[in-house]
């Protein structure tokens, strides 16, 4: 047994049901805030890779002390292999992932707290529900534990916008809560048909049960499940129609909410991205419709960034489109493509990240996300101002950072799938975002102060230039040695391919 | 006119009708071109990949496209007043996507 597994999701859970009833002890807030935020990458980190089963036991065919005795109806067939609990799977790629959600989570859990006079107990009760809920749906082989904890994902995400104070942040909540109300019963009716039609609710089983006849692969149920599925796929990620309500919810969110929700959405992609592919990957138009979906995503995501004059909805958008980059990985199917897709996951987290608590800092002197009243802002912030510039590089996939290595492998991945047309699109939208980037760049940082422009003449906090400084060491470190990523990921990527 | 000139007073247009009079900037505009710019040729790019269908149908959907944009310029500023926070129009396009998917999913898969 290897408790750090579970633990990886049971202490944020549980530390954050204790934090919402001490909301009004700032001090003892921020002391646990501190050591939760503290184990979340750290747990991972050491923690060895393994196999976890919640309320049962592990397969008869891996431990026949169990199996003695049992009629053949059950030791002779599938069900000798099939696994009767909740199984997590702690993997490299898992490891990987789950480091850096932790990582992002742990600045902004920090941020968050230095960044107010009084540590809100509620709001860190829902980042870390929030990054529990991802670790789950990360580690999870069980499609219905990871729909609960999707829900929850959902309702955290929610949560974190609601206790922003941010105008129009409830309208959108709820804006958000009811177009959730119609993907999520849907994405558990895609479920529900999944189970009536394979008897099972683990993944591993499922994809065993397609692969050896043990139902019918073009059953209409089946097809019916996969399409719903996608759906909630879509809502749970903010790929197009949801684009537009995912970056309000970015743009209605403080900063160091806006970043972990980023991450939320991104390694939400990845979760059940994998998931569709594992199981429905014998559909070919399953491939057609993730590359299709994520074309669209990059080019309104991108083209509908332009034109934002406030610059959390800027990123926000950006945001949107670079999932786009992410889909296309894993919609062409190869290892490569999956490695660079699961690659560009790992890397668009951090560099959002970066980015919204870098343009965070004007927020916290200006009060003001409108990029029409702002300008001159380098004098203010120098520091802050280089590391947004170099963090705006990395997202458009400037060498040396990190997003450079991925989109490189991305276009290699789409050249090899004789698909040179998508590899022009990833090439040309990157252009498109740097002169995004450089638009806002420019407009906040460059250009004449407004004259009623009033700046707080308050520094701002250390900890946000640690975070900063830290993604940015992350980005270099990836984008001159990307192996260290990719070993992570590969085994993953090829298990799918 | 001038395709910058068409763009400005298609903007003009689209601010005129949602009740916005604001001045436009010289930045708002070339921001808008740039995205229609943007748009337009990765559409276009797109509907090559088609070839992998058939050759004759992807020139013929891309001279097709083709025209349709050129007719239809600017789509930028429509495309952007159809993206807004309404709820009612976001639910349209939830709507509308989630008919496209299980349409594509179920008989696509059955009858292709």
């Amino acid at each position: 047994m290897n408790y750090l597994i579970p633990l990886m999701v049971v202490i944020p859970i549980t530390c954050a049901l204790f934090l919402n009833l001490l909301h009004e002890r700032t001090r003892t807030v921020k002391v646990i805030s501190i050591i939760v935020a503290l184990a979340l990458p750290t747990v991972p980190l050491i923690a060895n890779y393994g196999v976890q089963y919640f309320g049962g036991y592990q397969p008869l065919a891996q431990d026949p002390t169990i199996a003695i005795g049992l009629p053949t109806l059950i030791t002779g067939t599938a069900l000798n292999i099939f696994h009767p609990a909740i199984t997590y799977v702690f993997g490299s790629a898992q490891k990987l992932m789950i480091v850096v959600l932790g990582f992002i989570a742990l600045f902004a859990i920090y941020i968050s707290l230095y960044e107010v006079k009084k540590a809100s107990g509620v709001y860190a009760y829902l980042m870390l529900m929030g990054t529990a809920s991802i670790i789950a749906m990360l580690l999870s082989d069980d499609i219905f534990n990871l729909y609960v904890f999707f829900e929850i994902a959902a309702l955290a995400q929610v949560g974190i916008v609601l206790v922003s104070k941010v105008d129009y942040n409830y309208e959108t909540a709820l804006k958000y809560m009811i177009l959730g109300s119609i993907a999520s019963p849907l994405l558990l009716i895609g479920i529900a048909l999944l189970l009536g039609v394979t008897g099972n609710v683990n993944i591993t089983d499922i994809v065993y049960s397609i692969q050896h006849g043990l139902v019918n692969p073009q059953s209409p149920v089946l097809l019916m499940a996969c399409s719903l599925i996608i759906f909630g796929w879509l809502y749970g990620t903010g790929l197009p129609p949801f684009h537009t309500i995912k970056s309000a919810m970015y743009s209605k969110a403080l900063p160091t909410g806006a970043a972990l929700l980023q991450a939320f959405s991104v390694f939400s992609f990845v979760a059940i991205g994998i998931i569709i592919l594992r199981i429905f990957s014998y559909l070919p138009f399953a491939h057609v419709f993730i590359i299709g979906i994520s074309l669209v995503a990059m080019t309104l995501g991108i083209t509908m960034a332009i034109t934002q004059t406030d610059f959390k909805r800027l990123i926000a958008y950006l945001a949107v489109g670079e999932l786009g980059y992410i889909g296309i990985g894993l919609g062409l199917g190869t290892a490569l493509g999956i490695t660079a897709g699961l690659f560009q996951a790992v890397n668009e987290a951090i560099i959002t990240a970066f980015l919204f608590i870098g343009f965070g800092t004007i927020m916290y002197k200006t009060k003001k996300t409108d990029m029409r009243k702002l300008g001159g802002m380098l004098v203010e912030t120098p520091k802050s101002a280089l590391l947004v510039l170099l963090a705006g590089l990395a997202m458009a996939g400037v060498p040396p950072f990190n997003a450079f290595q991925s989109k490189l492998m991305l276009v290699q991945a789409s050249l090899n799938n004789g698909l040179p047309e998508i590899a022009i699109i990833m090439v040309l939208l990157s252009i498109v975002t740097f002169m995004t980037f450089m638009r806002a760049f420019h407009t906040i940082y460059l250009r004449p102060r407004p004259a009623d422009l009033e700046i707080k003449n308050e520094k701002i906090p250390n900890i946000t230039l640690v975070a900063m400084v830290a993604f940015l060491v992350v980005c270099l470190v990836f984008g001159l040695f990307p192996q260290i990523a990719t070993n992570f990921l590969q085994g993953m990527a090829m298990s799918i391919a | 006119m001038n395709i910058y000139d068409i763009i400005l007073k298609r903007i003009k247009d689209v601010r005129m009708e949602t009740g916005n009079d604001e001045p436009i900037s010289n930045m708002a505009a070339s921001s808008m071109l740039t995205a229609e710019i943007t748009l337009i040729s990765t559409l276009l790019i797109a509907v090559v990949m088609l070839r992998l269908l058939n050759k004759t149908l992807m020139i013929g959907l891309v001279v097709l496209v083709f025209v349709l944009l050129i007719v239809a310029m600017p789509i930028m500023p429509r495309l952007k007043r159809e993206q807004n926070d309404s709820l009612a129009s976001m639910s349209f396009y939830v709507i509308i996507g989630l008919a496209i998917i299980v349409t594509l999913f179920y008989w696509g898969n059955l009858n292709v």
